[in-house]
């Protein structure tokens, strides 16, 4: 079933990039969970370690199969995914005051993460199917319904950050799928019209963020006192860096969620502007390969696939990395590769694999 | 993939190089523009200085004992942990401190200038509340106990008035900058500081300087470990003059005088007493107690009763307050007298009870005739009319000339406790400066038995005796016989000062002596003291209270010195509204010195009875 050929065109760079992001992430984890257990100090990176070999397992499963099977199975999916967006809301386990765990006793299942890829792999179907009626503007409407249902369920979780992330692979999407420039723009004014709706929508704690990210100094105790405190640990790094384990910021616990949400701020404080210009070198290289194969793809299916997962990558990186260096608000997304978190590596990896797919089936005949 | 595509990866790949670059300037400007501003924001996230408190100098009595010590106590600060104080923390904090959210508030507020030194918030704080806020630690982040020396003072209400007391409460802008303008350096709101008696005028010395932790803590305040260390600089001990079980005594006779007075004779009016004994040879004070007393162990809680109290317990009698004196005025006048050579020792004035002179009668004490007396036999047995001639002959002016010579009018100079007060001496220009009137001649007769405008302290008093006993070398009082460092190396040693030398005859002052000598003989008006264990001499005051009410006891007085040769202790004993002198001052002033001469042992065991039971208290 598998054709050896299709290694001619299997993009080893991307893996390799992909596999430094994910060792680089666990060297940074090791240091910022010493001390967090006392009875065994290795038990994060381990348990890491352990979801980037299940994360490589579920990569080969997604390589496997010829990513024309994804356009086929797209509605299963998509009806899938709503079934456990849905499932979590009335079975999930609260943490922090949002659903977004199902318990499978072995490991927490995070639906919202598997969320974004079964978007971005139905949403290129609908794109595709659609793909000579662009210039109709009630054509838009499937696509509104189509990412709407996923959404709303995303944001009554509430998970803010998924959300915006589907937003934002939404009009990814769109963009390279050629709906034309003056529709996209039709769908932002309608969103800001009702703008002030979602406001109102929104939790105390999602405006707070917000707000305070417009002024931290409105809230030294909360959000503010995290930025701040994330800002002193990447400014104090310096060029060079206070050292790996040496961050005294990281190793006092002045940062918040310092292996998840704010573990660019430990990189930064420890290996200082080198470390961080390496990881910034890295994930730029990651997504030009992506393009590249996504420009280079046999159909417009695998180029928006290859889209999709750049957008999201892209803007992870953005929204995790500027809110450590203070630009952008807190909203609680996980870096790709580097934040501990089982599901997000997981399915970050899986993105991969489905980019790798679309590479090595690039061309219809193999000789 | 088609050309629309093509070029939208173009613009989607342009916009991922832009966020990139974004992102990259951003870090490079956090890292390397700013990277010494944040690299101090760490530092100082992670550094603090706690200030180790310096052990306060102790007090000693002059035999060595114990009269103000340490003792180990828990207080109770708050730290900024970077981020303010969370009302949560506050709110329980009030609860278990004891004090309203509101104190502790304006404790923060006094402190913003130096927002991150610990703001202490109450200090000797009971161990079971330490017990709960050490539980709860986790709850209350930025709450830290620290063990800080609490002032104790070991025989409770024992001298308060001589020994002072401490205090902080939430020091206002206006107390810090008076420290500082008497020389009190870099004192943090809330700190302690003397506020009266040796605590306030010695606490440069006493003080001693602080030293400092640099710690490493982190989120929670919690010290992680520490770095450099500063260790504090004890305060000086200081050694006093004062004859500890004197004092004792002293006290309590004065107290047990005051206590028969209100309840076995009914006099309202009675419950203030001074005492003062001087040494005559040097101006050391082996005692001076003011009654009421005070606790400055519990002066804090019992600070409203305390002012309250029309008696003025917090008033230092020997030398804050003044009072006439009547007739132990009366040596003064003869040693004008005589050295002005208006009067020769053997001359005697025939006293039929009253003398009139300028359309004044003015008569002895309860109209006793004496006959013909000289000087002596007039101090002896306290003639009014001798004295009303001698102060006619001299004149008023030489009466208060040598009222100062006396010490009268100014403060003695006692310089280690603050606030002595002057005192009035009768005089033209107090008269005309009180009372824009001029003097009448008929005056100075009162004058000469101390029943004028005179106002006189316990211890300017007994500066008083002591000149009489000495012949006229008035010495600085003190109370603080030698400063002590903390590595035993003497800082100050007292020596007696001479402020003023009078210059009279010796033969004028043995004929005074030989008066006050005879009053405590039979015959004269001290005669009771006559068994007293060696040979004394003194001279009784009763000073009336003119005022239109004649029921008010006059004030009781007695002055003394002993031994009559070779004096080595001048007393002057004080009980406000207490009668006649003979009769309440006298016996107390022979209690003191049967007491001074006898040594008795029991009263020693006493003391040391009172120092266990102190023990005993602290134990439990």
């Amino acid at each position: 079933m598998f054709d050896r050929r299709l290694l001619k065109n299997f993009d080893y760079q991307l893996l390799l990039i992909m596999l430094a992001l994910c060792l680089y992430g666990l060297l940074v984890i090791s240091s910022a969970t010493q001390g967090l257990s006392a009875a065994d100090p290795s038990a994060y990176v381990r348990r890491q370690a352990i979801w980037m070999a299940m994360g490589v397992g579920g990569m080969l499963l997604a390589i496997g199969v010829d990513y024309v099977n994804y356009y086929r199975w797209a509605w299963y999916l998509y009806f899938a995914n709503l079934l456990f967006l849905s499932l979590v809301l009335f079975i999930g386990r609260e943490g922090g005051g949002a659903y977004r765990w199902l318990d499978l006793g072995v490991f927490d299942f995070q639906p919202s993460e598997l969320a974004k890829l079964i978007i971005i792999i139905t949403l290129a179907r609908v794109l595709v199917d659609y793909q000579d009626n662009m210039n109709n503007v009630v054509n838009l409407l499937p696509l509104l319904a189509h990412v709407f249902a996923p959404m709303l369920l995303i944001f009554l979780q509430p998970d803010l950050g998924t959300g915006l992330v589907l937003i934002v692979i939404f009009f990814g999407l769109l963009y390279m799928g050629g709906v034309p420039i003056k529709y996209l723009g039709l769908i932002v004014g309608a969103g800001l019209a009702v703008f002030p709706l979602l406001w109102a929508q929104l939790l105390s704690y999602q405006k707070m963020r917000l707000i305070v990210f417009m002024n931290p100094e409105l809230d030294p105790l909360g959000y503010g006192y995290q930025l701040m405190q994330s800002m002193i640990a990447i400014g104090s790094g310096g060029v060079s860096g206070k050292g790996l384990f040496e961050g005294t910021q990281a190793r006092l616990q002045f940062l918040p969620e310092q292996h998840t949400d704010f573990i660019f701020s430990v990189l930064g404080e420890e290996l200082g502007l080198l470390g961080g210009a390496i990881l910034l070198t890295l994930y730029f290289l990651l997504i030009y390969r992506i393009l590249k194969i996504g420009a280079f793809s046999k159909d417009s299916f695998g180029a928006l696939l290859c889209t999709g997962v750049a957008t999201m990558i892209t803007f992870q990186v953005l929204v995790n990395v500027g809110m450590s260096l203070g630009i952008m608000p807190v909203t609680g997304l996980p870096l790709p590769f580097m934040s501990y978190g089982g599901n997000s590596m997981l399915l970050n990896i899986i993105s991969i694999g489905v980019v790798l797919n679309v590479g090595m089936r690039r061309h219809k005949i193999q000789f | 993939m088609d050309k629309k595509m093509l070029r939208r990866t173009r613009v989607f790949f342009s916009l991922v190089i832009l966020l990139f670059v974004l992102l990259a300037a951003r870090l490079a400007y956090l890292q390397v523009i700013q990277y010494e501003y944040y690299w101090n924001r760490a530092e100082k996230n992670r550094f603090r200085i706690m200030p180790v408190t310096a052990p306060r100098g102790e007090i000693f009595g002059r035999e060595g004992e114990q009269l103000v010590t340490n003792r180990p106590g828990f207080t109770v600060s708050l730290v900024d942990l970077g981020s303010g104080y969370s009302d949560e923390t506050i709110a329980r904090l009030g609860e278990l401190l004891e004090m309203s959210e509101e104190e502790i508030r304006e404790r923060i507020r006094s402190q913003y200038y130096s927002r991150y030194m610990p703001i202490r918030l109450k200090t000797d704080v009971p161990e079971e509340t330490v017990a709960i806020i050490s539980e709860k630690r986790l709850e209350l982040p930025g709450v830290l106990i620290e063990v800080q020396p609490i002032r104790n003072y070991v025989l409770d209400s024992f001298a308060p008035h001589i020994l002072g007391y401490l205090g902080s409460g939430t020091a206002p802008d206006w107390v810090v900058e008076r420290w500082a303008e008497e020389g009190y350096e870099d004192y943090r709101p809330g700190e302690m500081v003397g506020q009266s008696g040796l605590e306030r005028v010695w606490e440069p010395y006493l003080r001693g300087q602080d030293g400092g932790v640099q710690v490493e803590v982190n989120s929670t305040g919690q010290s992680i470990r520490e770095f450099e260390r500063v260790e504090p600089v004890p305060g000086h001990d200081i050694f006093l003059t004062l004859d500890i079980p004197l004092q004792k005594k002293m006290e309590k006779t004065l107290e047990e005088t005051v206590e028969y007075l209100s309840t076995e004779e009914g006099n309202a009016r009675a419950g203030e007493a001074a005492a003062v004994a001087l040494d005559p040879n040097t101006g050391r004070i082996l005692a001076m107690a003011s009654i009421p007393s005070y606790n400055p162990n519990t002066f804090r809680d019992d600070i409203a009763e305390l002012q309250q109290d029309n008696r003025q317990p917090l008033v230092n009698k020997t030398i804050q307050d003044h009072y006439p004196v009547g007739s132990v005025f009366k040596m003064a006048t003869a040693i004008a007298a005589l050295q002005e050579g208006e009067v020769a020792r053997s001359e005697r004035v025939t006293c039929r009870g009253s003398l009139t002179r300028f359309n004044a009668t003015k008569s002895c004490f309860r109209g006793t005739v004496h006959g013909p007396v000289n000087i002596v036999d007039a101090i002896q047995r306290s003639c009014n009319v001798f004295f009303y001639e001698m102060g006619l002959r001299v004149g008023i002016d030489k009466l208060s000339h040598y009222s100062y010579e006396f010490g009268f009018g100014s403060p003695t100079g006692l310089q280690d406790v603050h606030g002595e007060r002057s005192g009035i001496v009768a005089s033209r220009e107090y008269k005309d400066r009180i009372y824009q009137e001029q003097w009448y001649p008929a005056e100075t007769m009162d004058a000469a038995i101390g029943q004028s405008f005179q106002s006189i302290t316990p211890l300017q008093l007994a500066n008083y005796t002591s000149m009489l006993a000495n012949g006229g070398i008035h010495y600085r009082p003190y109370l603080v016989e030698k400063v002590i460092n903390s590595e035993g190396q003497t800082v100050m040693l007292a020596e007696p000062e001479i402020l003023n030398e009078m210059d009279v005859q010796e033969a004028h002052w043995n004929a005074v002596q030989e008066g006050m000598a005879k009053a405590v003989l039979p015959g004269g008006t001290a005669a009771r003291l006559a068994d007293i264990t060696v040979p004394i001499a003194g001279k009784t005051g009763t000073a009336q209270v003119t005022t239109l009410d004649r029921d008010i006891p006059s004030h009781s007085l007695f002055v003394s010195y002993a031994p009559v040769n070779e004096p080595e202790i001048a007393l002057a004993v004080f009980v406000k509204h207490g009668g006649t002198g003979g009769v309440t001052a006298a016996p107390v002033a022979q209690t003191i010195l049967d007491y001074y001469f006898g040594a008795e042992e029991e009263e020693i065991e006493d003391i040391d009875a009172l120092l266990e039971q102190t023990e005993d208290e602290e134990a439990t």
